[in-house]
């Protein structure tokens, strides 16, 4: 082997020549480092700030830390509404690729109880294309079990969670469910309406749990509150590390409502036995208008929304509800508008006295069949020239025909009108309904649409047809002018005339007391607490702003008191007295103009309208039954037992078993003697 | 020869020595940071870093001739490390069959093999005096550069292979090869890489797929691209001044994965931003200026192409390196020069370091 003794330069030349390339890698090595710093420059403080977000979303998950529900309190403070811990597992969107969905699924069908393979893969299809999310929900209402594999894999399947998401919770399940209502999600459709009461402006998040219909929805602002959460540091895999900040959740407040739990209960087992299964009883204090109880029937379980709404069987139990022609999601009390019948005698009685086309002393209105044009309107009573209290009590129809007739159309509506009829009465409930009231500007409403394209025909018409035409116009128009036979209807309660069980039971409590009408109600009070946004808010009472009275002198009122104190002590409404409570009623039988429906719809609805004690007022309560026929037979008789009860309960008496309410019972009573009235 | 008097000391080259030792430590610092779960790590690297330091010294008291003049011995045991892994000796690491592991201790043949190539190669270019070289010299150069090459090809580790085509490109060149035909050389390269480029593009086999990672990234698998795009994004964050030590999220949480090794420079980037890679890459760019500096000052052929050799492929290793990290290169599994966590590279960096050292000690020799 040669050595390398001997390597010098042969000449400068060479040294040279080598110095020169060496200076070439040099050069090369600045080029090169001169590019790796442009990137360095491009990356690092061009743009920082995208990568800087990047780095952070990687790193962080936010998990939040769901806020409890304000709890719904009758007004003695027993639980109607609450929240129920409970929890949903769910899977970290960020830690997921989407080719592994197919795994995941299997993994989680496997382990979890009672995953359904559709619903979840339904789940994961959404969740592509839903990339703000979260979390995608892989099921609700877990079990201990669920949560304890998830818990124990925790390591091996980071990104399964089990998120606390609490339930709520109706204690008595069906009970008052028209007056608390449910709970739900809020709507994509809903977030964005513009003046909706849950949109986006407003600080409303898609997945945020809202009040759906009632009190829930009503007062969600007081009941509900911010969820807050939980910023972690995770690592590659999604597995937490440590906590870098926790936003703490905003309770909701709790509120009482006015609802009265023993009352509530014994009017739900009134409604019950209604044989077409349809009604409503709602009760209120006269006094200030409080809601004690309200029952609309057929009635829902709002457990099924809140806790079952994301399971095939509550989903088709919810399509069930939703379709069932008896309506179960319907609130007969607010939204139902029907013929109030007799009930309304004593708003033309009071109407008439105080605008004295009839003094208490005078008999001169004849009762009986009236003959009105072609007409007949016929009359079941028949007690001569009664004096007005017997009118009431006695409810003859062909008196009120003839009290109409007198009085005028011009006066009868001043007086709907001081009543407030065909108006909402402004309940804390959503989507009250208005009803119909009897005027002649209803009538004329109601024809203005024939009279438009009877008048279009006119104008269309060839010259020779004009006459025809323009006598058909004029005809229309007199359709819709205001006649003896509407009057006389209007008077007794039919004809174009509507009116809701809410409507009602404010009419109720104003007779009672002597003409203040107070706004019913449903909100007691909310405990001071803070609001969704953290801004403190004392406790809140109901605040009545649309209370009014009608004129109504004591001689007057006496009169009304007598009339319906008549209507229960011999008359009409015989099956609704109490012994030592003074019930005071009056019985209505609205009759269901619509001939097309067939069986048990086309009979009658039976009305009471009451309260009790007369002297006195503590309760009025509207009974309404569908299609079952008259009102003293079938919702007197449902009164009694809640007044019953409230008598005993509230004077320290011994309670009684309860006669079971039934037709039969009522015929075996006073309504027996007077079925021919109303 | 052992010669430590006061003019082995005052000749050494202490400030390269600090450089390098400046470098070192803020590899180590980062490594603590990319795994902070894991002291084992960096305690190994110091480990590795004072058995370098023995090797850098050891290296330098000897005249670098004398180590030249051994160097067919040391290629030929470097040729026959490379082949032991191919035996069952040898270990799969990250999908290379790069790695040797002897009574216990693994190190990467590799790193060594390139050392004792470039002592090689000096030995025989350094013996040619015909200028410029003629094609049997080449040929010659080739054949010896070869057989090391193709053994580290073989082993599916094609960055550390395309290491070696650094300093013989670099190495021929400062012997004296034509500039006609180092152009050419460098006009086929860019040839054969234009003609791939078609190919590439729809190849689906994982080196194909780091290339396109880079250059193609709508047409990459997006799950082989991760590693590239959180690297990319940790440097980013890193912005000017950096989160500061210790405060990495992207190394130290596992985003970026085999941080501590081949993307340390990821994390010197998040922690540090942009002054802090400016400071480590002038450091290793002075180096580099020393490296060129000294292969000139030692005035005779063997100290220049031995220099000039372990320059090119410290900058090689460095642009290869920092290239990928910040996404303009594709992955290839370079670790960066005193800084990734491995004692082999870190020994092998020092010995290269302590053989320039020497050459300088001893430039007044002739």
């Amino acid at each position: 082997m040669k050595s390398v003794k001997d390597t010098n330069f042969d000449s400068t030349e060479d040294l040279r020549q080598a110095g020169m390339r060496l200076e070439v890698i040099r050069y090369l090595a600045f080029a090169i480092f001169a590019l790796i710093f442009v990137r360095l420059w491009y990356l690092q403080v061009m743009n920082s700030g995208v990568y800087a977000e990047r780095a952070e979303q990687n790193r962080t998950r936010i998990l939040p830390i769901p806020a409890r529900r304000g709890t719904i309190f009758d007004r003695k403070g027993r639980i109607l509404a609450t929240s129920q811990p409970s929890y949903n597992i769910v899977l970290s969107r960020k830690d997921v690729k989407e080719r592994d969905f197919p795994q995941i699924a299997e993994l989680l069908i496997k382990n979890l109880q009672d995953v359904d393979r559709n619903w979840l893969s339904r789940r994961f299809e959404v969740a592509k294309y839903e990339a703000k999310y979260e979390y995608i929900v892989v099921k609700e209402g877990a079990t201990a079990a669920d949560v304890a594999w998830v818990r124990s894999h925790q390591f091996e399947y980071p990104m399964i969670r089990a998120e606390e998401a609490p339930q709520r919770l109706y204690p008595f399940g069906t009970l008052a469910a028209h007056a608390l209502g449910y709970v739900g999600e809020v709507s994509p459709e809903e977030l964005k309406r513009k003046d909706g009461q849950f949109n986006y402006e407003k600080g409303y998040e898609l997945g945020d749990i809202i009040g759906k219909t009632g009190v829930e929805r009503f007062y969600n602002e007081i009941l509900m509150g911010k969820d807050g959460e939980r910023r972690v540091l995770v690592d590659s895999r999604g597995r937490i590390q440590r906590n870098l900040e926790t936003i703490p959740p905003v309770p909701g407040r709790d509120l009482y409502t006015t609802l009265d739990l023993d009352i509530q209960k014994i009017a739900e087992g009134q409604t019950d036995s209604m044989p077409s299964g349809r009604g409503a009883i709602v009760v209120a204090d006269p006094n200030n208008g409080e809601i004690l109880a309200m029952v609309s029937h057929p009635v829902f379980d709002p457990n099924l929304f809140s806790q079952r709404a994301k399971t095939p069987e509550g989903k088709d139990e919810i399509r069930d509800l939703q379709t069932d022609e008896d309506k179960p999601l319907f609130n007969r009390v607010t939204q139902g508008e029907f013929p109030p019948g007799s009930t309304w005698k004593l708003l033309t009685s009071v109407a008439a006295l105080n605008e004295g086309v009839i003094t208490p002393t005078n008999n001169r209105i004849q009762d009986g069949g009236i003959q009105i044009g072609n007409y007949f309107m016929k009359s079941i009573s028949n007690y001569g020239a009664p004096d007005i209290v017997t009118a009431i009590s006695k409810s003859a129809d062909g008196y009120y025909y003839r009290l109409g007739l007198k009085m005028g159309v011009e006066r009868f509506e001043k007086w709907v009108h001081l009543f407030k009829f065909g108006e909402q009465t402004g309940i804390d409930l959503p989507g009250e309904r208005r009803g119909i009231a009897p005027t002649s500007a209803t009538k004329r409403n109601s024809w203005s649409r024939a009279i438009k394209k009877a008048q279009q025909a006119l104008d269309e018409a060839p010259q020779n047809e004009k006459a025809a035409k323009e006598f058909h116009l004029r005809q229309t128009q007199r359709q819709a002018e205001w006649t003896d036979y509407d009057m006389a209807s209007s008077a007794f309660g039919q004809g174009q005339n509507a009116s809701t069980p809410i409507q009602l039971l404010r009419y109720t409590g104003g007779l009672a007391v002597g003409g203040q009408m107070f706004t019913p109600h449903l909100l007691l009070k909310s405990v001071a607490g803070t609001d969704r946004f953290g801004n403190p808010q004392p406790e809140i009472f109901y605040e009545d702003k649309n209370k009014f009275s009608v004129p109504m002198s004591k001689e007057i009122h006496d009169i009304v008191l007598k009339g319906m104190w008549g209507a229960v002590e011999g008359g009409t409404a015989g099956a609704a007295k109490v012994e030592g409570f003074d019930v005071c009623a009056k019985t209505g039988t609205a009759q269901v103009a619509s001939t097309d429906r067939v069986g048990s719809k086309n009979k009658d609805h039976a009305w009471l309208i009451s309260f009790a004690p007369r002297d006195k007022p503590e309760l009025a309560m509207v009974v309404l039954t569908e299609n079952v026929g008259f009102g003293g037979t079938h919702s007197a008789p449902r009164a009694k037992p809640i007044y019953e009860d409230y008598y005993r309960r509230t004077r320290n008496l011994p309670m009684e078993p309860l006669a079971e309410a039934s037709p039969d019972v009522a015929k075996a009573g006073a309504a027996k003697k007077e079925r021919k009235t109303q | 020869m052992f010669g430590i008097n006061r003019r082995y000391l005052t000749d050494f080259d202490w400030p390269l020595l600090g450089m390098a030792l400046l470098i070192a430590a803020f590899g180590v610092l980062e490594i603590s940071s990319a795994q902070p779960q894991n002291p084992g790590i960096w305690r190994r690297q110091l480990i590795g870093l004072a058995i370098g330091l023995v090797v850098l010294f050891l290296v330098t008291m000897f005249d670098y001739r004398r180590i030249v003049n051994v160097a067919p011995y040391l290629y030929g045991v470097g040729v026959v490390l490379l082949g032991l892994v191919f035996t069952p000796l040898g270990k799969t690491v990250n999908g290379n069959r790069n790695w040797l592991d002897l009574g216990g201790v693994g190190f990467q043949p590799s790193e060594l093999a390139k050392m004792f190539t470039i002592l090689f190669l000096a030995y025989y270019l350094s013996g040619v005096k015909k200028r410029p070289l003629d094609l049997r010299t080449v040929i010659t150069a080739g054949l010896i550069w070869v057989l090391p090459t193709g053994l580290v090809f073989a082993q599916n580790d094609t960055g550390s292979a395309l290491s070696f085509v650094s300093f013989l490109a670099a190495m021929l060149f400062l012997a004296g090869a034509r500039w006609t035909w180092m152009a050419a050389a460098g006009v086929a390269v860019v040839l054969v890489i234009a003609l791939s480029v078609p190919y590439i593009k729809t190849c689906k086999s994982y080196k194909c797929e780091r290339i396109k990672a880079v250059y193609w990234p709508e047409l990459a698998d997006k799950g082989k691209s991760y590693q590239n795009v959180q690297a990319e994004i940790a440097i980013g964050s890193g912005g000017i001044f950096g989160k500061g030590i210790g405060q990495s999220t992207q190394g130290a949480l596992g985003f970026v994965p085999e941080v501590q090794n081949d993307f340390i420079f990821a994390v010197a980037g998040e922690e540090t931003g942009f002054l802090g890679c400016l400071l480590v890459l002038t450091l290793y760019l002075l180096i580099i200026v020393r490296q060129t500096q000294i292969a000139r000052v030692s005035r005779e052929r063997v100290g220049l192409l031995l220099v000039g050799g372990l320059a090119a492929l410290l900058l090689y290793h460095i642009t290869v390196n920092v290239g990928m990290v910040v996404r303009v290169l594709p992955i290839m599994g370079i670790p960066l020069p005193l800084m990734s966590a491995g004692g082999t590279s870190v020994i092998a960096t020092l010995f290269g370091l302590g053989l320039t050292i020497g050459v300088r000690l001893r430039r007044f020799v002739n």
